[in-house]
């Protein structure tokens, strides 16, 4: 077998240089030893450093005679089997097998593996020795990093804005579109539509306006009238100002005592005199008395109730009604059903709601004692309650009735109404029989009408007084109109429920009160005993708006204040010589 | 620690550092906002603004240690205010956020700064540490000449393996062709001691070789040196005395692959964080970008 080994030597300026030699055997050894077909003159190289023979198959047989074995495509290596074009390195030689000209059977090429210093070389096979020599960089991840942060973070965010069908594909595909930007977590009633950040943040780089908030608080009323009190700290606020969003799901509503003392620490100056409300700093050292709304009517008529300090001596309602508490809540009432012990809740019940009590009922409450019947002669008949006329027609014709029916058991009578009369056996009553019989009905009925009124049943609990029928010249009765407050304290909020644990007395003192003149309702320093302002540690701590709200029943409307971000803008159309508000159109 | 960029001025930059956080704890603890601290109080915006602004300049710190022309101070001074005023950032950053955290692209900013500055932990405990451990280890050569050392080592003791027999010399030529140093990441950062190996492969050799020339037991032989010396009771002594200086070559030389493995892995110690730090802080400005645009943009 005939080999050709080809030993190619790179010389300066890229000049090769070519020497062939031929080999005569099966196979090609490779070594150090002065026997070696391929003579390697390396060190690294040992003497017999490795064979190659063919295989019938046309590829080779390498193998390594040295346990440092040789390199094939830069690998170690001990036996294998290699085919042309593969390149085998020993030492600095590389040997690669080429296909053999004629007349050969199998060619080898020898060159010096270039390109490595002595030391460099030590190293085998550039190894890199710092990192900066790895696939490590940082520019490329740098670069890869910034870009798409930007992508997802702002990018895709600002286009969802304009789009919302990207938006939407987003929300599809789960990529962070905009829901990347929310700042923390939305409060309990935003939370069904924060998906749409839009329906807050309508116009962007444009804090949320108030238009925003009250295209669905439709009914939330101002805290006070922007035409009374042009007040910049009125005007200038946005919803938002107090509102912050995204603050988990409780924050919206805010109940720091500073943000209403703020301006009640002093109203008169902050209002430039438009109210007089006493200043109030903290519910525990400064809030000024409760004031009872107390009904009153000026000299015309015009309804006009009074504020009055609860505190203040003789303090009386005038209700018009006499009820003394103390004869009511004595042990052992004498009634109609025997004896009874009447409570606070015998007569006052809550209202479903909790907050305030129901109206006291004369006929669920009262009547059981006081009863309106008139005749002996029919005593579970009674008079209704409250309507003058009607006891007057109940009265008139029972009388009537009576008398012309006959049989009337009463001496003072006279004799047709005291005569039994058989129906369809005796005649009928004579004209004048009749006017007899009427004429002593509509004076037993004048008689029992004024026993009712003046003696024993109305006069017990209203003021009574005599008229005279304009028309008729009739005498009647009117009873003074009842004006028992609903509620006293209009201008908070308190829940009887809240304070069931309370007894009634620990707040009402009912017990000893002899007359209905009498204001029973409690002081601020009944309060005081359990409540204290905000910051208060060994009290209920008790914020403004634990009895008062913002938003005032009555005031104008916020929809109807909120033009642009503040309420400056609308407050003007309020202002005399105003355009009338352009309200915008709303999405 | 003399003279290191965490002294440096006495201490200056970690005063400014602790005079910021002190101011900004204290102006966090006074502050009393409705609702809560967040970065939409005047002072969330003002701790933003500060962080925004620090962040920017440490970030020129990798464009001003390029200015080696600069003149505005000191690469070290400004290497100490960049390490006391980013750690200071951590205290600026969390009351910034007035303790907020979400799933959303504002505390991405805050995971990626603390990633940066964590990372810069690492590179401030590297630069303190390894620049010593790196000349401690070198002992007043450098890299270029043990590498050069190791080569004469290698030429050596191929000359006396060669005299010492093939099958030496196979052996010897085969932990030459198989000495690692430096490599992939990884084996930069841990490697092996390639040249125990190749001294084990050596050993071992001598033991066959002697066990089969001779039946010398030398399985419990304690040291390599007894081994030799054994071996060389046995054997001509030219091969003997090719033998002893071949360990001794062999030893130096694993020695030496040992620093130099062992100053390649310091390096890349010293270099590793700043894979993380540099893109990282990219990331970072491109979250912050996106940030301040998104918190005025649904102001």
């Amino acid at each position: 077998m005939r080999w050709l080994i080809r030993k190619v030597t790179r010389r300066r300026k890229g000049a090769v240089s070519i020497e062939d030699d031929t080999h005569f055997g099966d196979v090609l050894t490779i070594g150090r030893g002065a026997d070696q077909a391929v003579f390697l003159s390396d060190l690294k190289v040992a003497l017999n450093h490795a064979t190659l023979t063919r295989l019938p198959s046309g590829k080779f047989q390498l193998e390594s005679l040295s346990p440092g074995g040789v390199r094939i495509n830069g690998m170690i290596e001990q036996r294998e089997t290699v085919s042309i074009g593969t390149k085998i390195e020993v030492a600095q030689t590389q040997i690669t097998l080429i296909q053999p000209p004629r007349g050969v059977d199998a060619a080898v090429e020898l060159s010096v593996i270039e390109g490595q210093s002595a030391h460099e070389h030590v190293l085998t096979r550039a190894q890199a020795v710092s990192l900066a020599s790895t696939k490590l960089s940082k520019r490329r991840p740098a670069w890869i990093a910034f870009i798409a942060t930007l992508l997802f973070a702002l990018a895709i965010p600002i286009v969802s804005h304009y789009l919302p069908g990207v938006e939407s594909m987003t929300r599809k595909l789960h990529i962070l579109g905009l829901s990347a930007w929310t700042s923390g977590a939305m409060a309990a009633p935003h939370q069904f539509f924060a998906e749409d950040c839009r329906s807050c943040h309508a116009k962007a780089f444009v804090s949320t306006r108030n238009e925003d908030c009250v295209a669905c608080h439709t009914t939330t009323a101002a805290h006070a009238d922007p035409v009374k009190f042009q007040m910049p700290i009125l005007q200038d606020q946005a919803c938002a100002d107090c509102h912050k969003d995204h603050n988990g799901a409780q924050a919206l509503i805010r109940a720091e005592q500073r943000l209403c003392t703020d301006c009640h620490v002093d109203l008169p100056t902050t209002s430039q005199g438009r109210s007089r409300l006493a200043p109030v700093t903290d519910f525990g050292d400064g809030h000024p008395q409760f004031q009872v709304t107390l009904a009153a009517w000026t000299p015309d008529g015009q309804f006009a109730p009074q504020r009055v300090p609860v505190d203040r001596p003789n303090l009386s309602e005038k209700s018009g009604l006499k009820f003394p508490h103390d004869k009511h809540l004595v042990a052992d009432l004498n009634s109609p059903k025997g004896r009874k012990q009447l409570s606070c809740g015998s007569c006052h019940e809550l209202e479903p709601g909790g907050a305030k009590m129901k109206a006291v009922d004369f006929e669920t409450m009262c009547q059981e004692c006081h009863q309106l019947n008139f005749d002996t002669s029919a005593p579970t008949r009674q008079v209704p309650h409250a309507n003058i006329p009607e006891i007057i027609y109940m009265l008139d014709g029972f009388y009537a009735k009576r008398a012309l029916e006959g049989g009337w058991m009463d001496t003072s009578a006279p004799a047709v109404v005291r005569s039994r009369r058989r129906p369809g056996v005796d005649p009928a009553l004579s004209a004048a029989q009749r006017t007899e019989a009427l004429s002593w009905a509509r004076m037993r009925s004048s008689q029992v009408a004024q026993s009712l009124f003046e003696g024993r049943a109305c006069i017990t609990c209203h003021t009574v007084s005599r008229t005279v029928d304009e028309t008729t010249g009739d005498p009647g009765w009117a009873i003074a109109p009842v004006r028992v407050a609903g509620v006293w304290y209009p201008k908070s909020q308190f829940t009887h429920r809240k304070h069931e644990t309370m007894a009634c007395a620990d707040c009402h003192e009912a017990k000893t009160s002899k007359s209905s003149d009498d204001v029973l309702m409690p002081p601020i320093q009944n309060c005081r005993d359990c409540h204290a302002g905000e910051a208060s540690k060994t009290e209920v701590a008790t914020a403004c708006t634990s009895c008062h709200g913002f938003h005032l029943d009555g005031q104008p409307l916020m929809s109807a204040l909120a033009g642009g971000a503040t309420l400056k803008s609308s407050l003007e159309s309020f202002l005399p010589g105003a355009k009338p508000a352009q309200a915008e159109p709303s999405r | 620690m003399h003279g290191s960029f965490l002294n440096h001025g006495r201490f200056r930059y970690l005063w400014v550092a602790l005079i910021l956080c002190g101011a900004s704890i204290i102006a966090y603890a006074w502050h009393n906002p409705i609702p809560r601290p967040n970065g939409g109080t005047w002072l969330g915006y003002t701790l933003g603004t500060v962080g925004v602004l620090i962040i920017l300049w440490l970030t020129w710190y990798g464009i001003r240690k390029r200015r080696y022309s600069s003149r505005s101070g000191t690469l070290k001074g400004w290497l100490s205010a960049h390490v006391y005023l980013g750690t200071s950032l951590i205290v600026i950053a969390l009351l910034h956020t007035g303790f907020q955290i979400g799933f959303n692209i504002h505390t991405l900013a805050l995971v990626l700064m603390f990633m940066v500055i964590f990372s810069g932990f690492f590179g401030v405990w590297a630069y303190l540490r390894y620049p010593e451990a790196i000349t401690q280890n070198r002992q007043n050569a450098t890299r270029e000449a043990m590498l050069l050392e190791i080569t004469e080592l290698n030429q050596q003791s191929l000359q006396l393996a060669d005299q010492a027999g093939p099958r030496v010399h196979g052996k010897v030529s085969a932990s030459i062709e198989r000495t690692q140093i430096g490599g992939s990441i990884f084996r930069q950062l841990f490697p092996i001691d390639a040249s125990s190996d190749a001294f084990l492969d050596v050993r071992k050799s001598l033991e066959d070789f002697n066990r089969r020339d001779n039946q010398l037991d030398t399985q419990n032989l304690p040291t390599m040196f007894v081994m030799v010396d054994a071996l060389a009771r046995q054997i001509g002594s030219k091969e003997q005395d090719a033998l002893r200086k071949l360990v001794d070559v062999l030893s130096r030389k694993k020695a030496l692959t040992a620093s130099v493995s062992r100053d390649i892995q310091l390096k890349a110690m010293m270099d590793v964080w700043l894979y993380i730090h540099v893109p990282i802080t990219f990331a970072l400005l491109a979250s912050l970008i996106a940030h301040v645009v998104a918190v005025f943009f649904y102001w």
